[in-house]
């Protein structure tokens, strides 16, 4: 089996700065990252691999631009992806301003010239969690596309895949080629150790400049949330902790307490 | 501007109805098993009846929403899994741009401005779409119209829809409906808890709080204490109470961007670093097992 494993080099979001009182956004400045979920594909990628053979490869495009900084971070989430198992990786790189409509077609493009038989994707990313690009690159490929896996059976060419919707846990049967688009439940990604890594940075990261598709969607304006927390940290003993919460939570009239 | 409305919930097509009426005339298409409810649908003009594919049948509902979807200016759906698995294919299938999450939107000049939330929850981004479009909405940004009944009811049929996947087994996951996304009082718990039984502390509080007990996504979905609609957060429900108290929850961006519209935050952790104290308006930095109980006690008496 020819898995390609979509990863999105997200905006580390847990060290996005924000300045509220300016209303900046260090956007520049904040690192990126493979996302959580799509390490979770690329081991189900690997499992996959090992129970029925094959290849996996993953597919990142970049979308916070290509400096040299960027392509740095990009190669080392790929690197620490090619030691958990996968066979190889493309680099694609795009430009910031990207929607998920370009991105899918440049996604697509790249996909149809390997020979995948399926491609596994994560739920949604972490800078931006729409979850919509997975279904736009099956649109795009026109095959079937089945969202949210929490397990994925193969049996040559068929698949039978779990899936958590808010209300039902599906089991669904299709066949290949298929995109495939996996949560965070679906196992628990290996941790590659050192040795790992440095075999892996001898496997091939091909790099590649994308076709030009213009985005259909403007961002006009990134803002920052107007919520001001007040951040006290309450200290002392338990007892006068606890009497400190009290007296605040009464201040600001959520509760009634007898003294 | 015509715009259509779709959503698997016909409890949240109001919203998205009013959502809608905001920018055109508003269209809501019903599938089999939602038609006998149409006398309740307020606001939208006409309904579009699909007698032929029911609203659980994703893999043919693809091609009826790209169908109906192509004589209108907009569509907008719901924020759940269901819809957003279709939106992605219908958007490019008829090369359509698409905003999901929209907590706000108007017309302007021939485009689409909507307002969603993004980076986490730390950014909210303005966006410019050119029509026609598709839209996902927050689930309770729309308040649901009062407006009059339907006004015209068109008929359609759908010849032969691809089959794309067979749905083999169906689970329906316990429903319990806890109203999280509007209670006053939330209790969050998360990790810090280190045995289902020791949840029972949280429940006590809540109880003398007069409040719901919500969670962290690995408490709900990982180790599942806890049913699936108590989890809070980008991927769950996002919540707004008077007051919020996250007890044993790190306060992960995917976390934080659930509980951003609570008014007062109280967070409970023995981690001084944990990131949750820079989303709290106060934290207290102390053992749970120590200081619920405690807490507890010093509200009953
Ligand atoms: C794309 C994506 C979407 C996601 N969506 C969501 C979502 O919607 N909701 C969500 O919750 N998560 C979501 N996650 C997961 C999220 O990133 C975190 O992993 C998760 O929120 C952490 O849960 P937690 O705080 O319970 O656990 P942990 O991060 O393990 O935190 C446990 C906390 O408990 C504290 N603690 C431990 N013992 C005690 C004690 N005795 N007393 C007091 N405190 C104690 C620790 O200091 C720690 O801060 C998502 C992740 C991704 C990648």
């Amino acid at each position: 089996m020819d898995i390609a494993v979509l990863v999105k080099q997200s905006l580390d979001v847990q060290q996005l700065v924000v300045d509220r009182s300016s209303g900046k956004i260090y956007l520049d400045e904040a690192p990126t990252k493979a996302g959580d979920i799509e390490i979770n594909a690329a081991e189900e990628a690997v499992r996959i691999k090992e129970r029925v053979g094959g290849k996996a490869t993953a597919i990142m495009l970049s979308c916070w631009g290509t400096s040299g900084r960027r392509i740095k971070e990009a190669r080392e989430s790929l690197t620490r992806l090619l030691a958990m198992g996968l066979d190889e990786a493309i680099l694609l790189l795009g430009s910031q301003g990207m929607d998920s409509y370009a991105a899918s077609k440049v996604i697509a493009e790249e996909v149809r010239a390997g020979s995948y038989q399926l491609v596994l994707a994560g739920e949604g990313s972490e800078d931006n969690f729409s979850g919509i690009l997975p279904g736009r690159v099956a649109a795009e490929l026109e095959w079937p596309y089945v969202a949210y896996a929490t397990a994925i059976e193969v049996s040559g060419n068929e698949l039978k895949v779990t899936r958590s919707l808010e209300d039902y846990d599906e089991v669904i049967s299709l066949r290949l080629p298929a995109v495939i688009s996996v949560t965070q439940e679906i196992n628990q990604p290996r941790i590659p150790t050192v040795l790992h890594i440095m075999k892996a940075a001898k496997k091939p990261i091909v790099q590649k400049e994308v076709g030009s598709f213009s985005p259909k969607v403007k961002v006009r304006e990134l803002k920052t949330l107007k919520v001001e927390r007040r951040r006290e940290i309450i200290e002392g003993d338990l007892d006068e902790s606890l009497e400190k919460l009290l007296k605040f939570l009464k201040s600001e009239g959520l509760i009634e307490v007898r003294s | 501007m015509r715009v259509l409305v779709f959503s698997h919930y016909l409890d949240l097509a109001g919203e998205l109805i009013s959502a809608g009426m905001g920018v055109g005339e508003v269209s809501l298409l019903l599938t089999s098993d939602q038609k006998d409810k149409l006398a309740q649908v307020r606001g939208a003009r006409r309904a579009i009846v699909c007698d032929s594919i029911s609203s659980d049948d994703q893999a043919a509902l693809i091609d009826l929403l790209t169908e109906v979807t192509r004589d209108h200016d907009l569509l907008v759906l719901s924020s759940d899994k269901r819809a957003r698995e279709l939106a992605g294919q219908v958007a490019q299938m008829l090369e359509r741009p698409i905003a999901t999450e929209v907590s706000s939107m108007r017309s302007e000049e021939g485009k689409l401005v909507v307002e969603r939330m993004t980076l986490g929850g730390k950014a909210i981004a303005v966006e410019e779409l050119p029509l026609p479009a598709i839209v996902t909405v927050q689930k309770g940004k729309f308040k649901p119209p009062e407006g009059p009944s339907v006004q015209e009811v068109v008929e359609v049929k759908l010849g032969g829809a691809t089959r794309r996947y067979e749905v083999v087994e169906r689970r329906a996951k316990p429903k319990l409906g806890i109203p999280l996304d509007k209670a006053e009082v939330v209790i969050a718990v998360g990790r810090g808890f280190r045995r289902k039984e020791d949840l029972k502390l949280a429940y006590e509080l809540a109880e003398t709080l007069g409040g719901v007990v919500g969670c962290t996504r690995p408490l709900a979905a990982d180790l599942k204490w806890m049913p699936e609609e108590s989890w809070i957060g980008i991927s769950g429900v996002r919540i707004s109470p008077k007051l919020l108290l996250v007890i044993g929850a790190s306060g992960q961006q995917q976390f934080s961007a659930g509980i951003m519209d609570s008014k007062v935050i109280v967070a409970i952790n023995n981690d001084p670093q944990a990131p949750i104290f820079e989303n709290s308006d106060y934290g207290v930095v102390r053992d749970l097992y120590e200081f619920l109980p405690a807490l507890v006690e010093r509200l009953r008496r």
